[in-house]
């Protein structure tokens, strides 16, 4: 039994009872005996098994899909595509963009086109394998410069550039000439994956009160619930979205995953069905970090202290959006870093191109932002001779200054304090770097 | 020496929540059985950080229960109510709040029914780890489950909900000028890497990560995730990369998408740094996003303080920078 | 289909299965032991780690036909008497545990680890659970919690 910080006394001795205690997590000892049931634990019965047939292309129009022989299978319970969905084929998080299956195109190597449930993993496993896609190729759009290419063709209505969102503070030009040190640089990220030791994982059901009950690996119910009800054509409260024990998450739960596509073979085969992406399923259709292009120039006095910033960062969401316009637009927000820039040009562009989908992933731009922005801090201190600690110091946000945005700080600004920690580490473990 | 090694920092700001005009909220319900037990329905999912353990902290905190009476139900949209999702850094945060409020309205409504049974004002009372005490006295008067079973037996409540709303207007669509996030993260590391000259390939030594908890809830649980966010950082700055030839994916299996494992993760030394933030659950700040963001700017930083090359481009494979090597060698600027 | 009669966790389990099924399927799918997880399914990720005769293996891409007359090992078997073993407290309460996906498959590969060697070194230690990916916790509170069962200095 977990022991509260102080026994003695029933008035408090310490501030608190169990605020700043280290007390074990709730739910770790079940995960240490293995007896958390995580959704692919699940079992009901009567339970199908689900996989997905992907498009496998980054770019095509569709002719046709003959699935055939995958309902030949024995074991196969449903063969589903598009024109089975009762309600709209259309989801996502910012802008509905997303097919539940494909319809009229495939935009990306990892759309979903069929569906398949049978009584084993493996017959399903055999069914997609022998679905046959006509496709007719298009020229894909494969790089954030393709996207940016006026006569590449439009992956969605509106054309390749979603959004473009400006930062704009104080004077550029007199940044510029304020400066005595100017560095630009331009910086590229590449595509990661979460890669959540649990796969996207679903089992839906209809409870005995005709409830689509849909047990997800999820990182919010209440979203995926508001996305499914449309799709299926159910009422929200004939849709229950249940948070089973998640393993891992770091962003990629936060989509649809496995929800909807589970649900509706639910629906179609009145059986429960369970729905587990394999490793591979979730390395092809996981919505991954953005790959980034950053071109950044940045000044400062011989004291060290920031006179301007001025970027342009172009983000790769992929075939689809998810919440990659708002990842971008905050990778602008903080392009800055937590220092007092008092000049800034930053412009921001959401880029689709037919590879894979990028959305939240830990870290939300912010990361790919400070890449850029603390190696411009670096190449600064380095040409003006000061410590890469002390030109941070000499230019962290405090209470009283303001962000890029104009956000002035209160007494919860740490920056200063965090530095001042590593500062006092190097010293006392006698850390120095090599080149200043 | 084939080896050289260096030094690198990185530091970072992180918007706390949603931002831009987004649904920002927290809310859960409390209720406590006669047998003085707690149920804490958070709509908030834990992905393993722990905001099952943050919220049984702050609810036994608040309510003044022992920590193992508390049970927290996992986001349903049957039983828990919409607390917003569990990503931007937000779930301590925004929730913490939100079962703060609940359970300070239970605490309320126990304190008035226990003053109606010893005849005392409620503000003379406090409850700590399932007892109820007068204030300053060491030996309890009754405890939290005799009051509950009151507060049943009466008729009354012993059930509460709270609500926090974190949201914040966008910001201006043409200067992005505008208070962007309700608060802010903070944090700083430090990396020490080994470069090998011949080979390209970079060895984490070391890392130390400076994190602005606001208030460690659960110290060992923020030392979990600046180690984990620290770790990530590690892959994504060396390691771990989709390949894709013509969009479609090359590195779908685990075999060929490579994560760190526990030899390519250096020991990763944690100082929570605490800086009290106002609009926080007991002063804390969001810090997941925060322990991994530092990551990949302070180990490329550090690539260049060991072989002055600055290295623009992720992942820093040993093939990018025995080629970066290779190049300045040509170029006569790089000293073996 | 055929018959097996599988020795897991000191018990007889009889279960029909194709022989090439995978061990982790039938624990998992038949037997409905299901501590063992399934990360990759490809030998990669560590998560299905049992013990065949005392040895650490993938149960993933092992098939069920060829572990007939061995004994495993599954999480399920390492509380003694109703308590837990030590590994399994040590994890709990030294924050080695997230998201807990690989939390099986670590405890696994740190028994067989103490069964060879009771007292290991970090560097030991961290070898010894080289196969096992965790992603959540960066590998730390977890050498620490095995550091800790083991009964070894804790840097
Ligand atoms: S599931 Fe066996 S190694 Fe990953
Ligand atoms: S705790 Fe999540 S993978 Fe290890």
């Amino acid at each position: 039994m977990a022991q509260p910080e102080q026994v003695t006394s029933a008035a408090q001795s310490g501030p608190y009872d169990w605020i700043g205690s280290s007390v074990p997590k709730v739910d770790a000892l079940d995960k240490a005996l293995g007896i958390t049931q995580y959704v692919g634990d699940m079992q009901m019965p009567g339970m199908l098994h689900a996989r997905i047939r992907w498009s496998g292309v980054p770019h095509a129009v569709i002719r046709g899909i003959d699935t055939s022989d995958a309902e030949k299978v024995p074991g196969v319970r449903a063969v589903l595509t598009a024109g089975d969905i009762p309600g709209v084929n259309r989801y996502g998080l910012a802008v509905q963009d997303q097919r539940v299956l494909a319809d009229d195109k495939v935009r990306s190597a990892a759309d979903p086109v069929a569906l398949v449930a049978a009584e084993t993993e493996q017959a399903a496993e055999e069914a997609i394998n022998k679905i046959k896609l006509d496709l007719e190729p298009l020229r894909p759009v494969l790089s954030i410069e393709d996207a940016l290419d006026p006569t590449a063709p439009a992956i969605h209505e509106g054309g390749n550039l979603f959004a473009r969102t400006t930062v704009r503070k104080g004077d550029l030009d007199q940044g510029v000439r304020d400066s005595d040190v100017i560095v630009e640089t331009t910086y590229r990220t590449h595509l990661m994956d979460h890669m959540a030791m649990e796969t996207e994982s679903s089992l839906a059901y209809m409870d005995p009160t005709g409830v689509l009950t849909i047990i997800t690996s999820t990182q919010y119910p209440y979203r995926d619930r508001r996305q499914i009800a449309p799709a299926l054509n159910l009422s929200m409260n004939k849709v229950r979205v249940v948070q089973a024990p998640i393993g891992g998450g770091f962003g990629r739960k936060d989509d649809i995953t496995s929800e909807i596509h589970a649900g509706l073979l639910a629906l179609k085969t009145h059986r429960p069905v369970r729905l587990i992406y394999t490793r591979q399923d979730s390395l092809i259709a996981n919505t991954k970090r953005h790959p980034m292009l950053m071109k950044f120039r940045t000044g400062a006095r011989s004291d060290g202290r920031l006179t301007f910033v001025d970027a342009d960062i172009y983000g790769d969401t992929g075939a689809y959006l998810s919440l990659g316009a708002f990842v971008i637009k905050k990778a602008g927000i903080h392009a800055c870093g937590p220092y007092d820039v008092p000049n800034i040009r930053v412009d921001t562009h959401t880029l689709y191109t037919n590879n894979l989908s990028s959305g939240a992933m830990r870290g939300f731009g912010v990361l790919q932002a400070a890449m850029a922005h603390e190696s411009q801090m670096d190449q600064l201190a380095h040409r003006l001779g000061i410590s890469p600690i002390d030109i941070r110091l000499i230019n962290t946000l405090k209470p009283g200054l303001a962000t890029g945005t104009g956000q002035v700080m209160d007494e919860g600004c740490g920056i200063e304090a965090t530095v001042l920690r590593i500062k006092e580490y190097m010293e006392s473990h006698d850390l120095r770097f090599a080149r200043s | 020496m084939t080896k050289k090694r260096g030094l690198g920092v990185g530091s970072m700001f992180y918007g706390i929540g949603y931002g831009f005009n987004r649904a920002d909220i927290g809310s859960a319900y409390i209720e406590m059985a006669d047998d003085g037990t707690t149920t804490v329905y958070s709509g908030a999912c834990d992905m393993g950080q722990g905001i099952m353990t943050v919220v049984a902290q702050v609810a036994a905190e608040v309510v003044g229960a022992h920590i193992d009476t508390i049970r927290v139900v996992a986001a349903d949209t049957t039983s828990t109510p919409d607390a917003g999702p569990t990503s931007g850094s937000r779930a301590t945060f925004v929730q913490g709040i939100a079962v703060h409020e609940a359970a300070s309205d239970l605490h309320d409504q126990l304190m008035q029914t226990a003053a109606g049974m010893f005849e005392c004002e409620k503000d003379e009372l406090e409850a700590h780890n399932g007892d109820v005490y007068l204030k300053g006295a060491n030996a309890p008067i009754a405890s939290l489950a005799e009051v509950a079973a009151r507060v049943h037996l009466l008729g009354g409540r012993c059930a509460s909900w709270g609500w926090h709303d974190n949201s914040t207007a966008d910001v201006d669509p043409e200067t992005s000028q505008g208070d962007a996030y309700a608060s802010y993260g903070w944090a700083t590391q430090l990396a020490e890497v080994e470069v090998d000259t011949e080979t390209g390939h970079v060895k984490v030594l070391k890392i130390v990560s400076a994190t602005d908890a606001g208030k460690a809830i659960n110290p060992v649980a923020v030392e979990g995730q600046i180690q984990g966010g620290a770790a990530m950082g590690v892959g994504y700055a060396l390691y771990e990369q989709h390949i894709l030839d013509q969009g479609v994916p090359r590195t779908d299996s685990m075999a060929f998408y490579l994560v760190p494992t526990s030899m390519d993760v250096p020991e990763i030394q944690c100082e929570i740094v605490e800086v009290f933030d106002p609009k926080g659950p007991f002063g804390a700040k969001g810090i997941a996003e925060p322990a991994t963001v530092p990551t990949t700017p302070a180990i490329l930083n550090a690539i260049y303080d060991a072989i002055g090359i600055r290295i623009t481009d992720t992942p820093a494979t040993p093939e990018r920078v025995f080629q970066a090597i290779q190049e300045a060698r040509a170029r006569g600027e790089f000293e073996d | 289909m055929e018959h097996y009669s599988l020795k897991i966790n000191g018990n007889v389990y009889e279960t029909d299965a194709e022989p090439f099924e995978s061990l982790l399927d039938v624990l998992r799918e038949k037997l409905r032991l299901t501590g063992s997880k399934k990360g990759c399914d490809e030998g990669e990720c560590g998560s299905c780690t049992v013990l065949l005769d005392g040895k650490p293996v993938l149960s993933c891409i092992l098939l069920v036909s060829d572990v007939r007359e061995k004994e495993v090992l599954t999480i399920e078997g390492l509380p003694q008497g109703g308590e837990p073993h030590p590994i399994q407290v040590e994890m709990t309460e030294r924050g080695g545990i997230q998201c807990g996906y690989c939390t099986p498959g670590i405890i696994m590969s740190a028994y067989a680890l103490l069964q060879e060697n009771p007292r290991p070194s970090e560097d030991e230690i961290r070898f010894a659970i080289a196969g096992n990916i965790c992603r959540c916790t960066g590998y730390s509170k977890i050498v620490e919690a095995l550091q800790a069962a083991a009964g070894t200095p804790i840097r």
